[in-house]
This record gives structure tokens, C-alpha cells and sequence, in this order.
């Protein structure tokens, strides 16, 4: 299953997509593409999104991929030490 | 210089935050990446503001000034809301793994992994939280 995220996942934006990752969720037991191509910045609140998902998929045997992240949105997860939580793919 | 942005504690005001640090980004000449990186420390810091400093229903301000000095900038958040300390929280540990990691405590350590100081007061009834930005 792909998500494709476009724009600003600020604390509003992300306030919205939390409630929009249930199907998400339920497919914690396969592997979710997060699709970042399109990406363009993210808050603390949009990380928690992505480690909820994380969280789900450590229980159920999935995992999340990150696909195409820009190297800002990289340098986010990084300095919070997520990066490694989450399979990298490159565009 | 010196410029002012005043918000209502209302989530959904935080895009004009992301205009007001675009257009000092623009005027001081910053790249894309420290743009980026003080946009997001400023986003947390404001947004724990609107959240936790009024009780809910209550409306209240949250104030923004920048100083823009020769090598850094600083910037003062302020607020009347009841005295918080976002400093007085411990650091994040980000060595945890997957099930162990908490879900939140990400926002006040992104504003100190970003600021090169960030400082607390109650000063005259306001939480007065000073965020330092050295520029390089």
C-alpha cells in the first residue's frame, strides 16, 4: 500500500492527516510506502504520524517505507534519531 | 530590525507563522536549509504555546518579535497564559527503539537541537521564552 504526501505536513496539516491513516493501519502487516516525492516540510506533529505507523507495524509484522524523502525532511528524522526506525528508499 | 507577528492560540493560524519566517528568511538572505530549520523550531515552540498555555475554550495571544542583530537573531515568544516552563522538560531520548519511544516530547527538543540557546522567565504576568539563532 503507497501514501503519497504532498506539501507542508505542519501541525495543522498533520492534525488532519491523523485522521485519514486508519486504512493505513490496518494494513500494518504489509509493507506501507510512504511516498515523499512531494514532501516538502514536516513538524514534530507530522513525525508522530509516521511513528504511529511505525509503532502499528512493529506490533502486526509490517513495515513503513520512506520513499524519495528531500534531504531537509532527512535531516528532521535524523536529528531525532528516526531515520533508522524506517526503511530508506531513494526516488 | 525588529518585526512583531501576533496569533490567537488557534492551530490553524500556524501557516501564517511558516509566511512571517519566509519573508525575515528573505530579507536577511538565509538559505533554503536555515529557513527550514528555524521555521520548524519556531512551528514548535509556538504551537506548544497555542496548545497548553490558555485552558481550553479560552481564547489568548501568542506573540512573536524577532531582533535581527549582526550574526544572530533572537527571538521572543511571549504569552499571558498559566507559567510554563517548556525548558523544565528532560530531553527526548532518541536511542530507543521502535516500542519504546514515546510518541510526543519531540517538539521542545527540535527547538533545542535547532536554537543555539533557549531561555525561560515569567516576567509580568506573560511565560517570555527567548530562542537564540546564531547565523553563519
Amino acid at each position: 500500500m503507497t501514501a503519497r504526501l504532498v506539501g507542508r505536513l505542519d501541525t495543522p496539516a498533520s492534525q488532519e492527516a491523523a485522521v485519514k491513516i486508519q486504512p493505513l493501519l490496518d494494513h500494518a502487516d504489509k509493507t506501507i510506502v510512504m511516498d515523499c516525492t512531494e514532501l516538502s516540510y514536516i513538524s514534530s506533529s507530522g513525525l508522530r504520524l509516521f511513528l504511529t505507523l511505525r509503532k502499528a507495524c512493529a506490533a502486526k509484522g509490517g513495515k513503513v517505507v520512506l520513499h524519495a524523502i528531500n534531504n531537509d525532511i532527512r535531516q528532521v528524522f535524523t536529528m531525532t534519531g528516526l531515520l533508522s526506525l524506517f526503511v530508506v528508499e531513494d526516488a | 530590525m525588529k518585526k512583531t507577528l501576533v496569533l490567537s492560540n488557534d492551530i490553524r493560524q500556524i501557516p501564517e507563522l511558516a509566511a512571517f519566517v519566509e519573508a525575515l528568511a528573505e530579507e536577511l538572505s538565509l538559505n533554503p536549509a536555515e529557513a527550514m530549520s528555524l521555521n520548524l523550531a519556531l512551528e514548535e515552540a509556538v504551537t506548544n504555546v497555542m496548545m497548553y498555555a490558555y485552558p481550553a475554550g479560552v481564547t489568548g495571544q501568542v506573540e512573536l518579535e524577532v531582533d535581527a542583530l549582526p550574526g544572530r537573531l533572537v527571538f521572543e515568544l511571549s504569552d499571558s497564559g498559566v507559567p510554563f516552563d517548556p525548558t523544565a522538560a528532560p530531553d527526548a531520548d532518541i536511542s530507543l527503539g521502535v516500542e519504546e519511544r514515546p510518541i510526543g516530547g519531540l517538539g521542545i527538543f527540535l527547538v533545542r537541537q535547532i536554537m543555539d540557546s533557549v531561555e525561560y522567565a515569567r516576567r509580568g504576568g506573560k511565560n517570555i521564552l527567548t530562542l537564540t539563532k546564531k547565523l553563519t
